[in-house]
């Protein structure tokens, strides 16, 4: 199964592996129409599913991992040697390499992986899911991954094996299906396609509309944020970039390609090398605050994390970052009846709900904290701003309210970096863009080069 | 007003069902429930005054005197509990105010006896060096954990021991031990010089002396430091959510360092008023854990500043007037047991919320979802 981020894979795989329970629709299983309550039901009907994000207790043994849950028992005493027996048996039988008696947290990722598929396989797993199981390996171990999983197919399995690499899915897949914002956009025989086919069938070809409804424009302006060899040695490697007054420059690539890295770099929460001239003047290493008061901002991706403080009140999170000026306080003191009010104001024309400046901000649905977040920043009139996904959560009308929020801040002049795993995003919004893969921007691309199957195998690595 | 009561409820509750349980033990304790009785009449008696006395003699003595203990207690109390609360605001739990009291307390008896001030401005110098002996005390805890990320609540455990080892077994025992009179050895230090006594404010056999007003005025000063001032702001940020307050250009650390020298000032300060108020100079043993009471008062004050002023009122009241009980047979600790219980309750507060709201009690949705993240 492939798609791109937020097309619905995830979510499905959650309804079939009972976490989410779907609100219209049947599940099947052996010809059997099936309704599972919980996870519990799923592991019974023979349903393993392997989670991007490994569900392991680091300092257990393989052993004792695999048989959490289910633990041999001998006169009410834990039976570990039975236990160590019994996973051995079960990793010579579908033919994996682990030792029972190592500690998880001293193997390899790859190792862990494959920990994990003994796992469903032990409980008697016949549907296996492996959610983006290939992220975060090796090519070598991808390689791995990829026989293993053939060979539980030839020996009965069925395997559902999500990706968005799509020579992965080529190799190890019988059928293929695309899903594209939530819908099957089609299901093709991996020997009847290509991978530039399924580029197209993922990213859509609705785009083209949008690009062209942008118009023209006045020219954009000065550079206001220049980076160069931008490198923290770790995720990000020797960027450079400019984005000018009066544009949005997108960048665009797959989650975990380095995007995250660049914009806490940008906004001064972690450390590189290299150059960042913010209105021409050096900033790489400058606190977030310093950042703030030379007229940078930013919409962390991290709503609950960087973005809010939960437990503090609706107004309270609207003056954030700006607490220490009008109209939020008066001298060292907090101005009470101006925050309220100016928090006020905000949520009306931002239509934040509940219209409630007092609420504690936790107890708002996330796409009203979203839209609160970005009321914030946009209402500090940042001469640049850094926005990291700025619409996940919201809506389609939130959406296009908040695209078009952007638009205008842009044409009042402002320069904006948008960073975004959502491409159609990128598309309808940049002037410019840039691919990151691995760490490394692209060459940037102007509107009128804007070929989204181009594009497309930029951010799966393809050149 | 409304939600201010709301918001009490808990710890009022779990007070009252503290007293409640204690008042049943006692009497069951004897099969007499006028014993329970007589102690409880006699623990108000001691704490707030003995009213039958007063209408029978008259005299403002048996009124103010228990006054005098109740505030000398409650003045510690608050500042103990006022020094966890400052250092729960930044979301950092002090359990070290006992070893900066400590080292407060030290400094204040040594300025007090080998300083000499004129009366007016000595137990100023003396309360200001034991605040800053505090306040260093409790920094060596948030350069540990900002630079090093040791967990606060292991250094300052940690950071304790090796105040009251060195300070006890020590220097007051070696160096600081003070000059015998004649053949009298004396264990402790010097006594303090009479300048460097907080004043008494009664001239009566009363011992309310000026601890407990200080200790009023820095709870109010507290209150609004956290509640309307910017720099009280960015500290509950930081408390409430660190990578938003970072994210929204708060220097974080600098809060930090700020929030746990102001809490370490409070706790030396502490000390320096049991000194120079009521031991006149630093005992062989010190054996006051008002630092560790600081926080059973912060909690039961649900750590905000005027909570923390009335628990501590409270338990002050209770300790003079349990003392008083003892005359009835009743020990001495009986006022800690109370404590002790209503802490116990006040923990269970989720309880509470949901006995009082009817809704189901749920952590934060934001802690699970960091957890997560």
């Amino acid at each position: 199964m492939v798609g791109e981020n937020g097309a619905g894979k995830s979510t499905l795989m959650n309804v079939l592996s009972g976490l989410y329970r779907p609100d219209a629709g049947e599940v099947w299983i052996d010809g059997t129409q099936v309704h599972f309550r919980g996870p519990g039901d799923a592991i019974r009907r023979g349903i393993g599913m392997v989670h991007q994000h490994f569900m392991l207790v680091p300092p257990l043994t393989v052993a004792e991992n695999v048989v959490l849950g289910r633990e041999p028992t001998r006169r009410g005493l834990l039976d570990l040697e039975a236990a160590v027996d019994q996973v051995g048996e079960t990793c010579r039988r579908f033919g994996f390499k682990l030792d029972p008696r190592a500690r998880v947290e001293d193997l390899s990722v790859g190792s862990q992986q494959k920990v994990e598929i003994v796992k469903a396989l032990h409980r008697g797993a016949q549907v296996l899911i492996l959610d983006e199981p290939t992220a975060v390996l090796t090519p070598q171990e991808a390689d791995e991954l990829v026989a293993v999983t053939r060979s539980l197919a030839a020996d009965g399995h069925t395997v559902v094996f999500i990706s968005h690499k799509l020579r992965e899915v080529l190799s190890v897949a019988e059928r293929i299906v695309v899903l594209r914002r939530g819908r099957k956009a089609a299901e093709v025989r991996a020997s009847e396609t290509t991978a530039e086919a399924l580029a197209e069938l993922m990213v859509g070809e609705s785009n083209a509309a949008k690009v062209a409804s942008q118009g023209a424009r006045a020219p954009a302006g000065p550079v206001a944020l220049r980076g160069e060899a931008i490198d923290d040695g770790v995720a990000v490697h020797g960027v450079s970039f400019t984005v000018r007054a009066g544009e949005i420059v997108g960048i665009a690539g797959v989650d975990g390609n380095g995007q995250r890295e660049l914009a806490e770099i940008l906004t001064g929460l972690r450390p590189a090398s290299g150059s960042l001239r913010l209105m021409d003047t050096e900033v790489l290493g400058a606190s977030p605050g310093e950042l703030r008061a030379r007229g940078l901002g930013h919409v962390p991706e991290d709503r609950l994390l960087r973005a809010i403080v939960g437990p503090m009140s609706v107004e309270e999170n609207l003056a954030l970052g700006r607490h220490g000026r009008p109209p939020f306080a008066r001298g060292p003191f907090i101005d009470f009846s101006g925050r309220r009010a100016h928090a006020a104001s905000l949520l009306e024309s931002w239509d934040v709900r509940p219209r409630d400046p007092s609420q504690r901000i936790a107890a708002l649905s996330g796409g009203n904290q979203q839209k609160a977040v970005l009321a914030r920043e946009l209402d500090a009139d940042p001469k640049v701003l850094v926005v990291v996904q700025p619409t996940r959560g919201l809506d389609i009308a939130a959406v296009r309210s908040v695209h078009e929020r952007l638009r205008a801040h842009r044409d009042r002049g402002a320069a904006i970096l948008l960073v975004s795993l959502d491409l159609d995003e990128v598309l309808a919004l940049s002037d410019r863009l840039y691919v990151i893969f691995g760490g490394r921007l692209s060459v940037e691309l102007a509107r009128e080069d804007f070929d989204e199957r181009r594009i497309g195998r930029m951010m799966l690595g393809a050149t | 007003m409304k939600r201010v009561f709301h918001g009490a409820l808990p710890s009022l509750l779990s007070i009252a069902l503290a007293l409640a349980i204690c008042f049943v033990a006692l009497a069951l304790s004897r099969s007499d429930v006028h014993l329970a009785t007589d102690a409880y009449a006699q623990m108000i008696f001691g704490g707030v005054g003995d009213f039958p006395s007063f209408t029978e003699s008259g005299r403002w003595g048996v009124l103010t005197r228990p006054w005098g203990e109740s505030t000398s207690r409650a003045a510690l109390l608050l500042l103990t509990g006022l020094s966890v609360a400052v250092a729960f605001s930044v979301g950092l739990f002090n359990i070290g105010a006992q070893g900066q009291m400590t080292v407060g307390a030290l400094l204040a008896a040594v300025v007090g006896a080998h300083v000499s001030l004129p009366a007016g401005i000595h137990p100023l110098v003396g309360l200001l060096c034991a605040a800053l002996a505090g306040a260093a005390y409790g920094s060596i805890a948030a350069v540990l954990k900002v630079r090093r990320g040791v967990h606060e609540v292991i250094s300052t455990i940690m950071l304790n021991w090796i105040a009251v080892n060195l300070i006890e077994n020590w220097l007051v025992t070696g160096p600081l031990r003070a000059h015998s009179e004649g053949t009298v050895s004396i264990a402790g230090t010097d006594q303090i010089l009479p300048t460097a006594e907080l004043p008494r404010l009664l001239s009566d056999g009363s011992r309310i002396h000026l601890g407990f007003p200080i200790a009023v005025l820095i709870a109010l000063a507290l209150w609004a430091w956290l509640s309307r001032l910017r720099h009280g702001f960015e500290t509950r940020a930081v408390g409430l959510g660190p990578e938003a307050a970072r994210t929204a250009g708060i220097p974080v650390e600098r809060r930090i360092y700020q929030a746990m020298a102001l809490s370490g000032a409070l706790a030396g300060l502490a000390g320096g008023v049991l000194v120079l108020g009521t031991e006149f100079r630093f005992p062989a043993v010190l054996g006051a854990p008002y630092g560790f009471d600081g926080i059973a008062i912060a909690l039961i004050g649900q750590n905000h500043p005027i909570g923390v002023a009335v628990s501590a009122l409270f338990f002050g009241i209770l300790r003079a007037g349990g003392t008083r009980m003892q005359l009835l047979g009743v020990h001495k600790s009986f006022p800690e047991l109370i404590q002790g219980l209503a802490l116990l309750f006040v923990a269970a507060r989720y309880v509470w919320r949901k006995l009082l709201s009817g809704r189901a009690a749920r952590p934060s949705p934001r802690s699970s979802e960091v957890q997560r993240a």
